[in-house]
């Protein structure tokens, strides 16, 4: 198998999905890059996962982060459920603000069924969505007496950036939205959880005339977001999320309006994706995974903590099946800064570099060093399987090639990959046939791993 | 007991609700002791343990707890009772029986992971013959085992399949006062039924959300009149089928506020006012039961999975002598007499 | 001992869930209190009077011993306009000092910026637990988390001793090639070499060590002794952070405040026991805050959120006493017909700590400017 598609193809899995197994990574390199790709962007022509066995052994709404954890490393449609991170990140909505998990938790089912649909739909499906209503004030947002939170980050946050309407168009948007609310769900209290249903109050709806971007109607919502959805700018913001979220780290939203992308020609690419298909998430994906820039991107992000928590569980080859204890991923993510659910601001979470500081960097390098440590886990005797062939008295800097391109394949430079040689060689020969030696092998495997993962360049995907 | 000849069906009205969110979160099941006394099995992500509880809505703690140590369970599916009201409940993830007395001390763990005979592979329904030994839903090895009290093997059926006598990941387990055997077929949405030593004798139901069908049924008991009560939790109710396994009637919740509730909310100004404000109706639902468990005076008890609290209902079927009880006819009629 | 004085230490020590204040210092002759807590009042021949309107709970004995020695100033009523009743949301008001919008910056995280603006020591600010609570997080001011001070650092899961030094050695020189890598291998770089750096510094406090005062077994009191012990080690540290969880007792509060109350309230002493024993104890002032108080009648079981609630602030230096007033019990008075209103904003109380004791401007950050207290002696 040429060392190169390997290479390309765990990439590509790492950014549509979140990681594979070493048997995984092969069958895929097996069905071809772009057969690949087209079975990522048709979720709906995969076997979706088994939803009576999560509903037999994960019990309770409290669950659900945990939950979504095993759907990442289980999926068999992944990018489906990197799409639903994608909104989740764009469409930031906090658990804090609503204490309400059911709402919160159908928000991201919502996500998982349209997210990889036309950006209207999307757009329309968040709109109706009491999580969001909630989170943004909607629910208070009546006819002579707007609220213009949601109509306002509707448009700088969620469609088309700071720079492309004006104040009078926030206005009109949110005047659009009066009346969109939900029904009052049954409290908590006794009996637990209720979700939430959309519903239009028409007395409070503000059915009179607006101006939206040079657009006149007595428009509602679903007018506002036909125009939102046809505007070059709405094209424009979401290849750049898109290509943040997917290709490499762009500066932080709030600052794109005056920072260019750091690849125009890029964005351009995914926009005009988006312009013909007329916003369809599918086809715009496509074009993203096969373009060259994508190609050409490999670790150049910085791994958010969702991305390095399934990425270590699909290396150690664990949780493939329904177990106790996924909890314990939802906590590791949060302790990293990502706590799913709960975004800090509706600006979503600060990714790239602001995904590290030194409380941080720190949990991130011992959650992935303690998740090596267990030689154990299958993906761990799956390289200590595959080591084998080295034979006894391998050379260290093949036993440091092999162990990289296990664990990845992973790139590091000269220095690192000298230090690791040095590490390796610095306890005597390695040798892998050795039945006798077989326990001093595993934690001389364990040991290259945990360095492996403790590394700078493990931090990038 | 001996069976009735025949049954006057007058009703089977709902009766009360039992504790509320807090106290018994996501309730799995329920085993009824003497003098109104419950052991309810909560289990959720992380949190397992049984809630000693009344018929008059009271709370009279906890035993045992979330852990893997003795006395824990991770993955608790069922309990059960045995005549001097010791519990027994089965952990599906740690592959064991574990024992307590009434008062909470453990007095006992059996059960090693494998798919040998005697060995436990996702043990889930659990129940006691007349004599104390233990039936076992193997869940992962699609078989019903059979134990003394102690864990001594004594014999075993089933393997994975769509056949008679074949299971795909079996869930609930009763027997009745004649011995005989109800599995609930979990993944293929039926119940079968078997004699002492596991002869098939019949099965009903199909995957639906008919009368009669099922989506992914979980618990089951069976009354001493022999009608079976099964937990259809994927349609959110409890179905019940005469002993020839044809369907009588179907329970969806009645729920109204249970006592300690009712306390609960005259302090909490602003849940009334939001209750007040919405549509109430859903309250009374069942939210995903797993199981269902009948006393011999009559009482339905369903935890309420997903709704935090236990429903109950009491039977009014009169038994029917020969004399009350004309006999079987092959065809239906209009006419009156 | 150095004759100079040592720079004022803050100890922030936060009660999560919502500790009951009506049950901690009970107006235990007040007709209104009994009869709206039939079930987890305390009773007034139980209750320790320190005036004739108020006493202690029996259980927080240490704290009332402390307060008739005149080291405990009782901030009454404590809480803030409109008040939230959401843990998470609360907790964050009282992070972020933003009760209005959801705000980022954490005021223990702001004073560690204004008093390290460089971050030249990473130990300026130390918080004890599991994360770094949002009242510690500010992008660009480190502050370090701790959650076992005894095993400390990176690789930690890694048992065995020479191993660990060995894969450190290694993690150190991965780290420190910062030649022409670009700038996000630099920062990485940089970031690891800051944390080995603390690491190093912060081993010192269990090596150095030593007391004969003997902290009680719990969470809090074990918190407490990590502070000492980094305190002691003298590390620069100037905040630190420690939390205290279990107070959301909506049910079964009767046998679960009072231990709660005990835990806490014997290991504040045994901590001021120890620093008194070093010497110490005049550099060190304790916040002690929650984020509401509960309801004023109880739910048969417990009680449940709600707002006006108490403060503590503890030390030498502190002229003990009752400040700000004791939310009124008089139903007409009643917040929501259910809640003690509060009597002062958390804010001012900050306030007061970060420009008396600490002599920072408070007003950036706390947001503004609030009335305060005054419970320093000269």
């Amino acid at each position: 198998m040429a060392g190169n598609d390997v290479a390309q193809m765990a990439h590509l899995m790492r950014r549509a999905g979140f990681g594979t197994t070493r048997t995984e990574l092969e069958a895929y390199v097996q069905k071809g890059y772009e057969n690949v790709v087209d079975e990522l962007v048709h979720p709906e022509r995969g076997t979706p996962i088994a939803e009576d066995i999560l509903q037999r052994y994960f019990g309770g709404e409290g669950a659900y982060v945990g939950l979504w954890i095993y759907r990442m490393l289980n999926s068999k449609c992944p990018l489906q459920e990197k799409m639903a991170l994608f909104w989740h990140h764009v469409f930031a909505t906090g658990l804090g603000k609503n204490q309400h998990i059911l709402a919160s938790s159908d928000q991201i089912d919502t996500f998982r069924r349209v997210g990889m649909g036309k950006m209207r739909d999307i757009l329309l499906a968040l709109s109706k969505d009491p999580a969001m209503l909630f989170w943004l004030d909607n629910n208070e947002n009546r006819k002579g007496e707007p609220n213009e939170n949601y109509g306002r980050e509707l448009l700088e946050l969620f469609s088309l950036g700071v720079g492309n309407y004006t104040e009078d168009d926030i206005k009109n948007c949110a005047r659009a939205f009066t009346g969109w609310t939900f029904a009052q769900p049954i409290p908590l209290y006794p009996h637990g959880y209720y979700s939430p249903d959309f519903i239009f109050v028409e007395e409070e709806h503000d059915a009179g005339e607006k101006t939206f971007l040079g657009h006149t109607g007595n428009f509602n919502g679903d007018d506002i977001i036909d125009i939102i959805a046809a505007q070059p700018a709405c094209a424009q913001f979401i290849a750049r999320h898109l290509y943040n979220f997917f290709v490499a780290d762009e500066p932080q939203v709030p600052s794109w309006n005056v920072t260019p992308p750091r690849d125009a020609a890029a964005v351009e690419t995914l926009a005009n994706a988006f312009t013909e298909s007329d916003g369809d998430m599918s086809h715009i994906l496509r074009v993203l995974f096969n373009a060259d820039f994508f190609k050409a991107a490999r670790f150049a992000k910085i791994k958010s903590p969702t991305e390095l928590v399934t990425g270590i569980l699909k290396l150690v080859g664990t949780h493939h099946r329904p177990e106790p204890g996924m909890g314990q991923y939802a906590g590791a993510t949060s302790l990293m800064g990502q706590q799913l659910l709960n975004p800090p601001t509706v600006e979503g979470w600060h990714t790239g570099k602001e995904w590290i500081d030194g409380g941080l960097l720190t949990t991130r390098v011992n959650f992935a060093v303690k998740e090596v440590s267990d030689a154990a886990k299958p993906g761990i005797q799956d390289v200590i399987a595959q080591l084998k062939a080295l034979g006894n008295d391998a050379a260290p800097e093949k036993f440091v090639d092999k162990c990289l391109e296990l664990a990845g394949p992973m790139q590091v430079n000269d220095t690192t990959h000298g230090y690791l040689t040095q590490f390796a060689a610095a306890n005597g020969p390695l040798n892998f046939e050795d039945e006798d030696a077989s326990e001093e092998t595993e934690s001389r495997v364990v040991s290259m791993l945990q360095l492996i993962v403790a590394s700078r360049e493990y931090q990038l995907g | 007991m001996a069976r009735p000849y025949g049954l006057l069906r007058a009703g089977f009205p709902y009766l009360k609700c039992l504790s509320m969110r807090r106290t018994t979160n996501f309730p799995i099941d329920i085993a009824l002791g003497k003098e109104g006394r419950l052991y309810i099995m909560c289990r959720s992500d992380g949190t397992a343990m049984i809630r000693k509880y009344t018929v008059d809505d009271e709370d009279r703690g906890t035993m045992g707890g979330y852990g893997k140590g003795d006395g824990q369970f991770t993955w608790p599916v069922t309990i059960i009772a045995d005549s001097a009201e010791n519990l027994y409940v089965s952990d599906e993830f740690l592959h064991r029986i574990v024992a307590f007395n009434s008062e909470g001390e453990h007095i006992g763990t059996w059960g090693e992971h494998g798919t040998n005979a005697g060995k436990l592979n996702g043990p889930a329904g659990i129940a006691f013959d007349a004599d104390e030994n233990l039936y076992v839903v193997d869940s992962l090895s699609h078989r019903v085992q059979k134990f003394t009290k102690d864990g001594k093997f004594l014999l075993q059926w089933g393997s994975y399949g769509t056949g008679e006598g074949e299971f795909n990941m079996p869930w609930g387990v009763a027997v009745d006062e004649l011995g005989d055997v109800y599995v609930v077929d979990w993944r293929n949405d039926r119940v079968q039924k078997f004699t002492a030593e596991g002869g098939f004798l019949f099965a009903f139901g199909s995957s639906g959300s008919g009368n009669g069908e099922f989506n992914r049924p979980a618990g089951i008991d069976v009354d001493a009149h022999g009608d079976i009560y099964v937990a259809d939790t994927g349609n959110d109710r409890i179905q019940l089928f005469n002993a020839e396994g044809r369907y009588v009637q179907k329970f969806l919740g009645d729920a109204t506020l249970s006592k300690v509730a009712l306390d609960y909310m005259m302090t909490n100004a602003s849940p009334n006012r939001m209750r007040d404000m919405a549509d109430l109706e859903p309250q009374k639902y069942l939210r995903k039961p797993k199981s269902v468990a009948v006393s011999n005076d009559g009482l339905m008890f369903v935890p309420d999975n997903g709704s935090y609290r236990v429903q109950v209902y009491q039977n009014q079927a009169v038994p029917l002598t020969p004399q009350e009880f004309s006999p079987p006819r092959r065809s239906v009629t209009l006419h009156q007499e | 001992m150095t004759a100079t004085p040592k720079a004022p230490v803050l100890v922030v020590v936060q009660l999560t869930g919502g500790n009951d204040f009506m049950n901690t210092l009970i107006p235990y002759t007040s007709g209104i209190y009994h009869d709206s807590r039939p079930v987890v009042r305390i009773k007034a021949e139980d209750v320790l009077p320190t005036n004739d309107t108020l006493g202690w709970n029996p259980h927080a004995t240490p704290l009332m011993e402390m307060f008739d020695a005149g080291e405990v100033a009782v901030v009454q009523g404590i809480g803030y306009p409109d008040s939230n009743r959401s843990h998470f949301r609360a907790m964050d008001i009282w992070h972020t000092c933003e009760p209005e919008k959801i705000g980022t910056e954490g005021w223990v995280g702001r004073i560690v910026r204004e008093l390290d603006p460089r971050g030249q020591n990473v130990l300026t600010g130390v918080s004890f637990g599991q994360g770094l609570p949002r009242a510690c997080a500010l992008a660009g001011t480190p502050v370090t988390s701790v959650g076992d001070l005894d095993n400390y650092g990176l690789l930690t899961s890694i048992g065995d001793t020479s191993q660990r030094e060995q894969a450190l050695e290694t993690f150190k020189q991965m780290y420190s090639s910062t030649v022409g890598n670009g700038i996000v291998m630099d920062y990485l770089s940089q970031t690891g070499m800051d944390v080995l750096k603390g690491a190093d510094e912060l081993q010192k406090a269990p090596a150095t060590y030593t007391s004969d005062v003997e902290y009680p077994k719990s969470s809090i009191a074990k918190s407490l002794r990590d502070v000492a012990r980094v305190h002691l080690a003298d590390l620069g540290t100037r905040v630190f952070y420690a939390q205290h969880g279990g107070y959301d007792n909506h049910a079964n509060e009767v046998p679960a405040h009072p231990r709660l109350l005990k835990d806490l309230t014997e290991a504040i002493q045994a901590f001021f026991t120890d620093l008194r024993a070093h010497h110490t104890s005049e550099e060190v002032v304790m916040l002690v805050f929650t984020e509401f108080g509960r309801r004023i009648r109880d739910n048969a079981s417990g009680t449940d959120h709600g707002t006006g609630g108490g403060a503590f602030i503890i030390g030498d230096k502190v002229k003990g006493g009752l400040y700000a007033e004791y939310p009124s019990l008089e139903p007409s008075r009643w917040v929501h017909g259910e809640d003690l209103e509060h009597t002062i904003d958390f804010r001012g109380i900050y306030g007061t700590l970060i420009e008396q004791w600490m002599g920072i401007d408070p007003t950036p950050i706390v947001n503004g400017n609030f009335e305060q207290i005054y419970p320093f002696s000269e």
